[in-house]
């Protein structure tokens, strides 16, 4: 355990002084990064979700000059960012569920991507050539991505393929920061996929279902030089707690059980018919 | 072949059944993770969105979402009615439709995975004697008397509390109240070796109330329909509202007069619903609300040509004497079989 939290530690400690150099050596001053995370963001602007078919969002920790919104049936679009913040729409051709949004900011010598997902309206196409498109040099791109009613909840391992002009890359590194605190780093297997466990980092009163449910930004991150070029791209998005936190499995089975009991005399009465 | 296979309408149907169970509880399996999802989310069938392994959505789901989220929430705002209300709602009407066209009520009788679950308890029931209880004239009447809570169910939990929650008059937790008391959903997702849904939400009284009422359903389903078949289905505002469009698809039950009709009552006999005017009428009368399109009272009318499954103009099964004269020779007409018992060694062979 301690030496757990020790590794934590020093993973943390070293992903924080690696950002810090790179920062010193050409990256793009960008917009000022959230405590939590140094790493380059795509973030919801709160309260901008009133409206169904629009919702702004700002790029964070680059300074991007626009959001390139990805749609699921193939169409692209990038919206100029504003006052800090950029207020997208589903581009052409609309409807669909999926979209893929990336900000980029790049000098000569560094380009910093990132990127997230934004979840529209259901019924649309699936993402499966959204996924596969490629949209920047070095990708980090999920597979899959969470459906309808499902979410990134701790505890919970999912894919990501680090991808790198459109081929997949082995032995890269993947660090993880959650906003809970946690930092950590995954590694691609050979077919260049990160297994990603989402850390059980949430207060223990936190709640993980309804509408009420808690949740938490993370960040994957990856970096690659190629020649004078050095790229570092991110995906964020959110997690939320365990689903199984503030339910009760033993009511539950007590009310089936009760449900079980209730049905009883249905048998009761047809075994007395029959002996009549 | 084919008749090797499937010598019965019976035996096609459970095949069908369990095929289609496979599909809407582990589809995404077979189809892919995203196509689960769209295979469609309006389907004529209880299949779970909870279950994240489904191959395919139930229609009452996005209708309550559609009329929380989209009317209900658009009505406050007053905003446009096209593109946020009505296309939306309309698209998975349509989409409902393309689907209860081709197979129309007999989603509830081949699809559901519900009723091939509860079908399957009914059958081990029979099975080891746990057995049917055979329903009375009493039953009958009070088996009637259950019909209109499916029509409730479909108003008040599909469409008036969820549009009421989006009008901000209900509390949040009532935003889809039928999914959050739907058997179904803990009886998939618990095939996927899931309990998140069998627990219960205990920060929040109305999730509560409406999580013990489905596990309670669940439970008593598991007993009861060892007891009555279908017991669920009877209730199922889903089936309220496939017949809501009964006569739309061109799959339907049809029956003409027969002298016999009336008098021996096998037809109702076979029937999993209970339903008694097959036997007493004929034409649209027969072909009612509660009927699954199952095909049982066909198998078992000892008429030739009297109760048919059509589609369209064309007959897919047709009553025969020689069919039912075979067919109960294995299977009474209430689903009742020769039991399994489990005797010991020497009681074995003292029988012998």
């Amino acid at each position: 355990m301690h030496r757990t939290a020790f590794l934590l530690a020093l993973l943390a400690a070293s992903a924080s002084a690696f950002a810090q150099q790179h920062g010193q050596h050409g990256r793009p001053p960008g917009a000022a990064a959230p405590a939590w995370t140094s790493q380059p963001l795509i973030a919801a602007v709160p309260g901008s979700r009133g409206e169904r078919a629009a919702a702004q969002f700002r790029p964070v920790g680059l300074p991007a000059t626009e959001i390139r919104v990805f749609g699921p049936r193939g169409g692209e679009q990038a919206f100029p960012v504003e006052a800090g913040a950029a207020r997208l729409n589903s581009p052409a051709p609309e409807s669909g569920n999926y979209h893929w949004l990336s900000a980029r900011a790049e000098t000569p010598a560094h380009v910093s991507v990132a990127s997230t997902v934004w979840y529209l309206s259901n019924p649309g196409p699936a993402p499966v050539s959204l996924l596969q498109r490629a949209k920047s040099e070095l990708e980090i791109v999920p597979d899959p991505l969470p459906r309808e009613h499902a979410n990134y909840r701790e505890s919970e391992k999912w894919r990501f393929i680090v991808r790198y002009a459109g081929q997949p890359l082995a032995g890269q590194v993947v660090r993880m920061e959650t906003e809970r605190g946690t930092r950590t780093s995954f590694t691609t297997d050979s077919e260049g996929v990160a297994t990603v466990l989402f850390p059980r980092d949430f207060p223990p009163e936190a709640e993980g279902d309804g509408h009420n449910r808690a949740k938490a930004g993370f960040v994957l991150s990856t970096e690659r030089q190629d020649g004078d070029r050095h790229f570092v791209t991110a995906f964020n998005h959110t997690y939320g707690p365990d689903s199984e936190r503030g339910r009760s499995l033993g009511w539950g089975a007590a009310f089936g059980l009760a449900g079980m009991l209730g049905a009883l005399p249905l048998l009761r009465r047809r075994r007395n018919g029959k002996e009549q | 072949m084919l008749k090797t296979l499937f010598p019965t309408l019976s035996r096609l149907r459970f095949t069908v059944q369990l095929v289609m169970l496979f599909v809407t509880v582990y589809g995404s399996v077979i189809v892919g993770t995203y196509m689960a999802g769209k295979i469609s989310n309006a389907l004529p069938a209880l299949s779970c969105a909870y279950d994240q392994m489904n191959g395919g959505y139930c229609v009452l789901i996005p209708t309550q979402h559609i009329l929380h989220h989209r009317i209900g929430e658009a009505m406050v705002r007053a905003q446009q009615l096209t593109f946020t209300m009505i296309l939306p709602l309309l698209m998975s009407f349509l989409t409902f439709f393309a689907f209860f066209f081709v197979l129309g009520k007999a989603f509830c009788g081949w699809v559901c995975p519900l009723g091939t679950l509860q079908e399957t308890v009914g059958m081990i029931g029979r099975r080891f004697g746990i057995g049917l209880r055979r329903l009375g004239d009493d039953d009958l009447v009070a088996a009637r008397r259950v019909r209109p809570v499916k029509w409730l169910l479909l108003l008040g939990l599909v469409f008036l509390l969820p549009l009421l929650t989006g009008l901000g008059v209900t509390p949040h937790s009532l935003g889809n109240p039928y999914c959050d008391i739907c058997p179904s959903r803990v009886a998939t997702t618990l095939l996927t070796g899931n309990t998140d849904q069998l627990a219960l939400r205990v920060s929040d009284g109305w999730s509560f109330a409406l999580g013990a009422t489905s596990d309670f359903l669940i439970g008593f389903m598991i007993v009861g329909g060892l007891a009555i078949r279908q017991p669920f289905c009877r209730i199922c505002p889903l089936l309220a509202f496939n017949s809501l469009f009964q006569r739309l698809s061109p799959l339907r039950l049809t029956k003409t007069r027969h002298e016999n009709c009336g008098q021996c009552r096998i037809c109702s006999e076979a029937c999993p619903m209970d339903i008694q005017e097959i036997s007493l009428h004929e034409g649209r009368k027969a072909y009612t609300e509660d009927c699954t399109l199952c095909g049982r009272c066909a198998e078992y009318c000892p008429q030739d040509g009297t109760i048919r499954l059509k589609w369209g103009p064309v007959t897919l099964f047709s009553s025969r004497r020689e069919y039912y004269k075979n067919k109960v020779r294995g299977e009474l007409p209430d689903g009742s079989v020769k039991p399994v018992r489990f005797v010991k060694r020497g009681e074995a062979s003292d029988a012998r």
